[in-house]
């Protein structure tokens, strides 16, 4: 397994698709800090370096779907994955070798965002306003979530032999994650209720009494859904933008899951794939 | 006989098409084994079984004397390189960035070898020209390279010719005779481009519906191809006897049936033979080539 990561890093060193995605991180990293402290200059506002730091969560996990897709994909296309086999090496290696990869790939992507933003922030917007352990604890299951996409990705790559199907495939795949964890988030922080409230029209005072929000989800469907926004990491990924951990072990336990399902999943399915 | 090869009834079926139905074959070390089949075949589906790329729904085959099913099989492939359909090669890099990667996947020590690989595919002035800019010529003789790496005893090609212009065509056969001759490797090559392979293969294995229809030396199928005229005589013993008198090369086939392999004035036979008592009751010309003698054998395994 040691050649096969030994090739594999070497070949993510000198990868387009992943230069290509850490320049992308860097210079959002750079562009969005900068944005907020022009922000606070044009409309006096005070916004600090932890207000939409993490938002880089999003950028990554779409990074990271199009980098392992491509890198994966590549080995098909090209027909080099054929190459491992043929000299002897096992599926199993060949498979967690492409994941281990891949999660590499996932945190140097978030590492390329973070630094620059660091980097350029601290002078202008000065240090994180939120105590630290939230910081450190909020960057720890990014890291622990973006194994879980790793884990989908390549699955979704070893499984498929076409490049562009793989690519479609994942793209999609990560946006209707990221819609539905939007759309739960949305539905979870709707009110039980519409707040009562009065106002005078020509000098009489009407009153409006609070009535139930038909959008508030209550019961077990609440337990649903906010057991899926904390489970699915697409949900995982609005929520960690948004610096949201209230369940961080909880996260992180669901995301080790979902990481060690899908590399099972892939590897039987692997193990037994007829190869091209 | 020592081989490297050998497959014993393999099947392998996709949904509802059966494409390998027991197949048996034996590939002689230092062989040039020309394997031979229309499309769909079954040809390409065998190399994937040796290959390690699917798995067979049953039968077994042995690489070396090492069993599919024991799990030292996949050592043994570390002494074969195979092209599989297409070069298995990365389209955006060098030749060389290619081979040292397929170094690096074997653990090579050192890249000290690959100027010598690349020369000896004729790859050597390629410099830092991206793989994907290389003509099909180009991208098979660096498919071979890669596949050489690690100094492989055993070579599997998969169609190596398909979609080659003539130079193309000429620079992989000499390819493959040096790798065989000076290198010693033995070579299992697929086709059905047969003139091509009359010239290189030293055996034959004959593919049809999923089944090997024949498997023959080069030798015994130019003895089988070679111009002749085939008599069909009373008393095959006589005409043995006559064409030992008459200093010819001759081979008997039945009781009444006989080849013979000369230009031979056909009066003075038949008088011979009739001084012998031996009557001539058939006579013609008989001149196979490989393309024929596939043709027959095919057409043969269709109506038996």
């Amino acid at each position: 397994m040691n050649r096969l990561l030994s090739a594999n890093f070497t070949r993510l060193i000198k990868d387009k698709f992943f230069w290509i995605g850490m320049i992308f991180m860097s210079v959002m990293g750079i562009y969005m800090t900068v944005m907020r402290y022009i922000s606070t200059k044009e409309y006096g506002i005070h916004i600090s370096l932890d207000t939409g730091f993490f938002n880089y969560t999003l950028y990554a996990v779409i990074v990271l779907s199009v980098f392992a897709s491509l890198f994966i994909g590549t080995e098909y296309s090209d027909g080099t994955i054929r190459n491992k086999i043929i000299i002897g090496h096992k599926r199993t290696d060949i498979y967690l070798t492409n994941l281990l990869v891949c999660i590499a790939a996932g945190f140097l992507i978030c590492i390329a965002y973070i630094v620059p933003a660091l980097i350029v922030g601290i002078p202008l917007l000065g240090f994180f306003e939120v105590e630290i352990q939230t910081i450190l604890l909020t960057a720890l299951c990014i890291f622990v979530m973006t194994i879980a996409f790793s884990a989908i990705f390549t699955m979704i790559a070893m499984l498929n032999q076409s490049k562009a199907a793989i690519a479609v495939i994942s793209i999609l795949g990560v946006f209707v994650l990221l819609f539905i964890g939007i759309y739960i988030q949305a539905r979870l922080n709707e009110p039980e209720t519409y707040d009562a409230y009065s106002y005078t029209v020509n000098g009489e005072n009407v009153s409006v009494e609070s009535e139930p929000n038909p959008y508030y989800i209550g019961g077990t469907k609440r337990d649903v859904y906010e057991f899926l926004y904390d489970f699915l990491p697409g949900c995982q990924a609005v929520k960690l933008s948004n610096m949201i951990v209230p369940n961080p072990i909880n996260m992180s336990l669901y995301s080790v899951c979902i990481a060690a399902a899908a590399t099972g999943f892939g590897l039987i399915l692997f193990r037994k794939k007829d190869l091209k | 006989m020592d081989y490297v090869l050998t497959t014993d009834a393999l099947t392998k079926q996709y949904k509802h098409f059966k494409a390998l139905s027991g197949v048996s074959m034996h590939v002689p070390k230092g062989a040039i084994y020309g394997f031979v089949g229309k499309n769909g075949a079954g040809k390409t589906t065998l190399i994937r079984l040796i290959c390690g790329l699917s798995n067979p729904d049953s039968g077994r085959y042995s690489l070396y004397g090492i069993d599919s099913r024991q799990k030292d099989i996949i050592k043994s492939r570390r002494r074969m390189g195979a092209v599989v359909e297409t070069p298995s090669i990365y389209l955006n890099m060098t030749a060389e960035d290619n081979l040292k990667e397929q170094y690096r996947i074997l653990r090579l020590p050192s890249f000290e070898e690959i100027p010598a690989l690349l020369e000896l595919v004729g790859l050597e002035n390629t410099g830092k020209k991206k793989v994907k800019n290389f003509s099909l010529g180009m991208r098979q003789r660096l498919g071979i390279a890669v596949a050489l790496a690690g100094d492989p005893d055993f070579l599997v090609l998969d169609e190596p010719v398909n979609g080659l212009d003539p130079q193309g065509i000429v620079e992989i056969r000499e390819l493959i005779l040096k790798l065989n001759r000076e290198h010693q490797i033995t070579v299992l090559i697929s086709s059905h481009i047969l003139d091509e392979l009359s010239r290189l293969a030293t055996h034959y294995g004959f593919i049809d519906s999923g089944q090997i229809v024949r498997e023959i030396s080069a030798k015994d199928l130019e003895n089988a191809c070679r111009k002749c005229i085939r008599l069909e005589v009373t008393d095959t013993k006589a005409l043995a006897r006559t064409m030992d008198h008459m200093k010819l090369e001759y081979n008997i086939l039945s009781n009444t049936q006989a080849d013979i392999y000369a230009k031979i004035n056909i009066t003075k036979l038949a008088l011979a033979l009739n001084d012998a008592h031996c009557e001539i009751l058939s006579l013609q010309e008989h001149d196979e080539s490989l393309e024929s003698y596939y043709i027959n054998l095919i057409g043969g395994a269709h109506h038996e």
